[in-house]
């Protein structure tokens, strides 16, 4: 007498297409969502275009950004920083009505973080602003952006690397980065 | 694949949909959160994200009245360090100090004025404004008929706090501001005044002595200001040119002070008194007293202090005393110094004047390693005298029964956990018509208010101290808001003077804000001060910038004891409550490191901090000599129901080898029905089943004064602490010190046997 295992194994069959088709949907889900909704270029309260200031008008990154090369955080302008120049130009403009509307307020622009770090991970504007490294390094072509995007990853990977290339004392010390 | 039939693709296409579905929803949850980037509409002056403030501001978490240095960014305090500049502690800081950022950031916190509803008790509030509180309460204030049916009791406030404190109740014409402290020294500054006519206390020079005879003060945990004599303690082990520091500690349950000492001598409670006289009497014996006409007067009062006498009393041997004498005799300077259990006797107020005799006839008086009076501080000098002791608060609950209160205003101090239930202030306040709490915290005290009008914690609120007990010379320190309030809460004084423009007080007190009343005050401290040459307003920056001013000079010279004074000095045994046969033990309940008088229990910084001595976290426990424990039966972590003539609680046994067979004791702080998430439901309260006894003349509660019995109940419940075995099998980790010689045995002995016979007094 021989015992087979196969008459088991018709009856999972059905079961077992069931569970494929499933994970492929899964996987397929996954990258949809991937794909089509990255999240790497939220919409935010107002629609405010780097390519108009930093190329059309040629506004440097640090006279909005101003504490980059003082802190570790770039720091987004102030309401009153936007309306130092926004009492005067462009006033009759939707956008720029909107951004007097939270001036008049008094309240805060609630804009969208689009490049952020974990909270694990200490990272300082201004060694690497003071070291010579691009905004555009991390950030990307901002300049030619009309809606802000993240291109670079934002991983370890790109941190690593560019330790690596540039030298840095103690650039692949964990706890440079992890403290 | 040939054979699917139309079930078959239905139960595939659902089962793919689920897939893409859970896909995408899969993509979708590891994806990092929205955050904001939220700009300031106007930033302030000077501000940048990302980079750090400090300011400077005082410790409100004890009594000691530490600097801080507290680190703010994007106006959220983050990390509190001890301010250098600050003459008390010098750029440390205590971990009940760190933890003030629980205090901040906790989420029991009070966040608006509540009404109550329904029952007192009950916990049933509604939030209401600011102005509907104020008025509420001030149109009681208005309509209660005389002034002093009002009463004021406040934690132990100092500096221009407490003169608004006097202020408000004066225009009220009300006599009543009370101050409670659990562990406010009633019994030191007692003695203080009588030998010495002191109403402040002195400072006590630790760093500079050479040899410290230390009566039961554990300054290195919580006595008085821990943190500037564990500095002062270092530096006398170590910064002193030649010798290193002798420090000896006499108290029934070593304490973290007395496992620092080079001796620990475990004396029979209550006798410390007698202990000091005999050394005072040996000091006379040996001639070390180089003092003048009154030599005389202190032979005659200390003539029956003889070593052997005292030596019958207090257990210790005549050797010891006479060597002990000696020691201290021709150590220069010698320091000797009295509290803790030792002060919480009935006879608390006796022994520290009799510690204090010694620092009289060593000649300390005004010297450094010395006592060293302080100056009466630059505002506020009223604050001690108005500590009320616990014949005040017993007599305060004698009113509140008989109706003579009107309105009961409390500021954050909960009196209904760190009194006695034999106090009976819980079933007085019944009868009182209006409760009003100040308060950050629904603590068991504020759970029994009417109106509760949250107070801001000190990060958010003006004010200002003057230390004590000093440091020898005027202090100042103003404390400043390091953050905005989080909630809609207000600082103590700003509640007050809200009161006060209710009440139409405008004339008497005109000021709009705290802040106002306390730069009005601080030009007071301007105009004394010569060094400065500009004008207010930088004065006022440069204090706020430094977070101290003081004037840096101490007051020399020596005090004369009148003939009446010697001729009334004498030490007797002290009296305890309870029958010696029916409660053998004397409970010492001590104050927590972490948790001090339970005002640290909500913080989970401090519940997670191990007791020094025996590294427990959590709970409570009772300490009992392995002598003790073998005697009932009683192994660790058994249930003991703890009995007194006041009452039971239930705590697990914790066998510690450095206690008297005759003592058990007890750590304060735990033991909270309210008080937040973290306090609650952890151990149990001692100070509930204290008798009712007092130091004969301070007044203060004798906390060290009540006998119980102990009983196993047969359950178990471990004890959570680092570390199983608490001996050292033989690995010498720690060098011990031998006990010397209480009881009779007089022999010196390892930590883990000490050789104390039980007495039965």
């Amino acid at each position: 007498m021989s015992v087979s295992i196969v008459p088991t194994l018709k009856v999972l069959l059905p079961a077992a297409r069931i569970a494929l088709v499933m994970l492929l949907g899964l996987i397929a889900g996954f990258y949809a969502n991937a794909t089509f909704f990255p999240g790497t270029s939220p919409e935010q309260p107002i629609a405010f275009s780097h390519r108009v200031h930093a190329t059309d008008n040629e506004i440097p990154c640090m006279y909005c950004h101003v504490q980059a090369r003082r802190s570790i955080s770039a720091g987004v302008p102030s309401v009153s920083k936007c309306m130092g120049c926004h009492a005067e130009v462009a006033t009759d403009r939707p956008q720029i009505r909107l951004l007097a509307n939270y001036w008049e307020n008094k309240e805060p622009i609630p804009w969208i973080k689009v490049h952020d770090l974990p909270d694990f991970v200490h990272f300082t504007h201004k060694r690497h602003v003071l070291a010579g490294i691009e905004c555009q390094t991390c950030h990307g072509p901002v300049e030619t952006m009309d809606v802000v995007s993240r291109e670079a990853p934002l991983k370890m990977g790109l941190c690593l690397n560019c330790h690596k290339d540039n030298e840095v004392e103690h650039g692949t010390d964990c706890w440079t980065c992890h403290k | 694949m040939s054979n699917v039939d139309r079930r078959e693709f239905i139960k595939l296409v659902g089962a793919g949909s689920v897939g893409v579905g859970a896909g995408f929803m899969l993509a979708e949850s590891i994806k990092h959160p929205v955050e904001h980037l939220i700009p300031y509409p106007v930033p302030p002056e000077e501000f940048s994200p990302g980079i750090a403030t400090w300011y400077n501001t005082v410790c409100g978490m004890c009594p000691a009245g530490c600097g801080i240095s507290v680190r703010t960014r994007e106006g959220r305090a983050k990390k509190i360090e001890g301010n250098p500049a600050h003459p008390v502690n010098q750029g440390r800081l205590c971990a009940l100090g760190q933890a003030g950022l629980q205090v901040l950031y906790n989420p029991d916190r009070l966040t608006a004025p509540l009404l109550l509803q329904g029952k007192r008790g009950g916990g049933d509030f509604i939030e209401t404004t600011w102005d509907e509180g104020l008025s509420n309460v001030a149109s009681r204030l208005a309509a209660g008929s005389g002034g002093d049916r009002i009463y004021l009791l406040s934690e132990g406030v100092r500096g221009h706090l407490a003169n608004l404190f006097e202020l408000f109740m004066g225009e009220l014409k009300s006599a009543n501001l009370l101050y409670h402290d659990f562990a406010h020294p009633h019994s030191l500054y007692a003695a203080n005044a009588r030998l010495f006519g002191q109403t402040q206390l002195p400072y006590y020079d630790i760093q500079n002595t050479r040899y410290l005879l230390s009566f039961g003060a554990d300054y290195l945990n919580n006595w008085l200001s821990p943190v500037h004599y564990s500095l002062g303690f270092g530096r006398s082990r170590q910064d002193n040119e030649g010798a290193r520091g002798r420090f000896v500690q006499i108290e029934p349950k070593m304490s973290i002070s007395g496992a620092a000492a080079d001796e620990w001598i475990p004396a029979r409670p209550g006798t410390e008194g007698i202990l000091a006289l005999g050394i005072a009497h040996q000091l006379l014996a040996d001639g070390v007293y180089a003092g003048g006409s009154d030599a005389v007067d202190w032979n005659a009062a200390l003539s029956a202090y003889t070593a052997d006498n005292v030596a019958a009393k207090t257990g210790v041997s005549a050797e010891t005393i006479t060597r002990l004498a000696s020691e201290f005799g021709h150590a220069e300077p010698a320091l000797a110094i009295g509290g803790g259990p030792a002060g919480n006797h009935t006879n608390g107020t006796e022994t520290l004047v009799a510690v204090n005799v010694l620092n009289y006839l060593v000649g300390n008086i005004g010297k450094p390693g010395g006592v060293v009076f302080n100056p009466d501080p630059v505002a506020g000098g009223s604050a001690p005298s108005r500590q009320a002791n616990f014949r005040d608060l017993q007599e305060l609950a004698e009113k509140a029964r008989q109706g003579a209160i009107e309105v009961l205003i409390i500021n954050n101090t909960n009196p209904l956990f760190t009194l006695p239930n034999s106090a009976g202030l819980n079933e007085a306040l019944a009868s009182v018509p209006l409760i009003v709490s100040l308060s950050s915290f629904m603590d068991e005290t504020t759970a029994m208010a009417d109106v509760i009008l949250p107070s801001s914690t000190y990060l958010e609120s003006w004010g200002d101290d003057m230390p004590q007990p000093g440091v020898g010379f005027s202090v100042g320190a103003v404390s400043q808001p390091v953050v905005a309030p989080l909630y809609r809460t207000r600082g103590t004084g700003d509640i007050i003077l809200g009161l006060a423009r209710k009440l139409g007080l405008n004339e008497a007190m005109p000021w709009a804000s705290m802040e106002d009343f306390l730069k009005d005050g601080w030009r007071n401290i301007y105009e004394r001060d010569s060094s400065g040459d500009g004008d207010f307003d930088s004065f006022w920056r440069d204090v706020l910038i430094a977070g101290v001013w003081g004037e840096n000079e101490r007051l020399t010279g020596s005090v004369v004891i009148d003939k009446q004074v010697i001729d009334n000095i004498a030490a007797t045994e002290a009296e305890f409550s309870g029958d010696p046969d029916i409660f053998p033990f004397i409970l010492q309940p001590y104050l927590s490191t972490a948790l001090y008088d339970g005002r640290g229990a909500n913080l989970p910084w401090m519940q997670e901090l191990p007791d020094p001595m025996t590294s427990i976290v959590y709970g409570t426990w009772i300490e009992m000599n392995p002598v003790t424990a073998k005697q009932l039966g009683i192994e660790e972590g058994d249930l003991v129901r703890v009995t007194s003539e006041q009452g039971s609680i239930e705590v697990p046994a914790l066998v510690f080898p450095a206690i008297r067979p005759d003592v058990v004791a007890m750590p304060i702080g735990q033991g909270h029905d309210a008080f937040g998430r973290y306090a609650q439901n952890h151990g149990s309260n001692p100070i509930q089943i204290l008798a009712p006894d007092t130091d004969a003349e301070s007044g203060g509660l004798a906390t060290s004064a009540t006998r119980v019995t102990l009983e196993r109940t047969g359950g178990h419940a471990a004890l959570v602490k680092i570390g199983g075995e608490s001996r050292q099998l033989g690995r010498n980790i720690v060098q011990s010190t031998g006990s010397g010689d209480a009881g009779s045995a007089g022999h010196s002995a390892k930590l883990n046997s000490i050789p104390i016979v039980v007495q039965s007094s």
